[in-house]
């Protein structure tokens, strides 16, 4: 099991680059989601190892209020990405 | 069961790798590297939680995890959907198309 | 394990410092505090992990909203440029100190280990008696309901506050509330279908992670953090705004006072330590009802906020 979790942190490396190095703003909130997904997984990781259940919950509440911020971004740049546009047509 | 449960979780690492390599395609656009990255992304990790389900048996670690898969198989496509749909709508254009749209109206 | 996690919470924590554009910032910080949940889980304390994950999403919104804000009257880009001119030419002076400082940072908190035993009567005290005193098998729960009640008081204190002082600051000068900016996602049927699956489900969660606070990890402010979302999650498909804010605000205040009372009658009075030798299963109520108020209090706080940012916003 301690196999798979280092997969999973030497997984973070390439999504963490795609992050920073990413052309645009998209790039980088794909890179986010993606670590975030690798996220849970690390913690049902540790769940598993130590036999325990209440570190499920944590996963659980990760799954349910970490898309909002994700959701949110994307949102709020749609909307600043048109008015960069409108202005530029004007 | 310990045996099947590694090899199902094996099957999973190697669909997020190949993601890996969907997300480092030079000369692609957005759109691609989401279209790859997200779906092998749900996929590699449904498959490693029906991994670690077998690895518990029937038990209350199950039942929890089936929760997550529940919440994850809904989740992940919609923040995909949404970031698409946002970009979409932002006027961020792919790349193939924007060059046809341009042959199209110069034609 | 911790230390490859250190590695990249320093990456992302010098790509904020460094970085000079605004909403690449955000999305660093949402990857540093994603990380920085894993650390704390990794060092032993859920608890504090579980906040940080339900936190992170509130504060990616807040941050958002604000920027939007500042970047709408024009100031913020000429004040980037201008920073951008200075950037190119401080580089070295403004790259080389901080990643010093964190290099030696690092390698203390690698290497300097204190060996040593600090004076523990208090924790011994506490972690033998809370069982007794104030009942629950949650220390972290039982010591701050029951030992430490100014501290939640004044949480509570400091939350009320800032929920004063962000509506009537932003009521200034208004006659009536304004409507707000629609979401933009309300017109997907996708994402109406997925939201009817998962707020049930959210709902359910944050009521259980209330009523299991004095058990488990988790308690009032993470359930109240959870019913807050599904507010969140209700205005992005059905964009309403006819929810009466001033009466949430008036419950808000009663929760509030509860808050006080409840403590005061339990355990200043000492009801709880009488009945703790006739029943003990009586405390457990104690502590259920007041981790319910707190969560009842961050729910309203945390909704007030949400609505009326978004409502700001459309100024």
């Amino acid at each position: 099991m301690y196999i798979i979790l280092g997969i999973m942190l030497g997984l973070l490396t390439p999504y963490l680059i795609r992050v920073i190095i990413g052309p645009s703003v998209w790039d980088r909130l794909l890179g986010m989601n993606l670590i975030m997904s690798k996220t849970i997984l690390i913690i049902i990781l540790f769940a598993s190892i130590f036999e325990t259940t209440f570190l499920l919950d944590f996963a659980i509440i990760y799954a349910l209020s970490g898309f909002i911020g994700t959701i949110f971004l994307a949102l709020f740049l749609s909307r600043r990405d048109l008015q960069k546009v409108r202005k530029g047509k004007k | 069961m310990q045996l099947l449960s590694y090899i199902v979780i094996g099957i999973g690492i190697v669909f997020m790798l190949f993601g890996v390599l969907g997300i480092f395609q030079p000369k692609k656009d957005f759109y691609y590297r989401v279209l790859v990255a997200c779906k092998i992304d749900t996929v590699g990790f449904l498959t490693i939680i029906i991994g670690l389900a077998i690895r518990h048996g029937i038990s209350f670690f199950t039942g929890k995890l089936f929760l997550i898969v529940i919440i994850m198989m809904v989740l992940n496509p919609l923040v995909a959907h949404i970031m698409v749909r946002s970009a979409h709508n932002s006027g961020y254009a792919p790349a193939c198309d924007s060059e046809r749209d341009k042959h199209e109206t110069s034609a | 394990m911790t230390q490859v996690l250190l590695i990249f919470w320093i990456i992302s924590a010098a790509c904020i410092i460094f970085c000079r554009k605004v909403y690449r910032v955000i999305i660093y910080f949402g990857v540093f505090s994603l990380i920085t949940s894993v650390i704390y889980l990794s060092l032993g304390a859920p608890d504090v992990a579980m906040s940080e994950a339900g936190i992170s999403a509130f504060a990616t919104i807040f941050f958002i909203v604000c920027v939007e804000k500042y970047y709408s009257r024009g100031r913020g880009l000429r004040r980037e440029q201008a920073q951008e001119k200075q950037h190119k030419k401080l580089i070295f002076t403004k790259f080389v100190p901080p990643l010093l400082f964190t290099l030696a940072l690092f390698g203390l908190f690698i290497y300097f280990v204190p060996t040593g035993y600090a004076i523990t009567e208090l924790r011994d005290q506490y972690l033998q008696m809370f069982m007794i005193d104030v009942g629950g098998t949650n220390a972290v729960t039982a010591i701050y309901l029951g030992y430490r009640v100014y501290d939640t008081l004044f949480e509570a204190l400091l939350l009320v506050v800032a929920v004063v002082a962000v509506t009537h600051v932003s009521w200034l000068g208004l006659d009536q509330i304004p409507d707000g900016r629609h979401s933009e996602i309300e017109n997907s049927a996708m994402a109406k279908f997925t939201m009817r699956i998962i707020c049930p489900i959210i709902l359910l969660f944050g009521a259980y992670l209330i009523m299991n606070g004095h058990i488990s990890a988790g308690g009032g402010f993470l359930g109240g953090l959870t019913l807050a979302t599904f507010f969140i999650c209700r205005y992005l498909v059905l964009d309403i705004y006819d929810l009466p804010i001033k009466k949430v605000m008036k419950m808000e205040e009663l929760v509030f006072i509860n808050i006080a009372i409840l403590p005061i009658l339990a355990i200043f009075t000492g009801l709880v330590y009488v009945v703790a030798d006739v029943a003990p299963f009586f405390q457990n109520i104690y502590l259920i009802a007041m981790s319910f108020l707190i969560g009842m209090k961050v729910a309203c706080g945390f909704f007030i906020l949400f609505y009326r940012y978004i409502a700001i916003e459309r100024l």
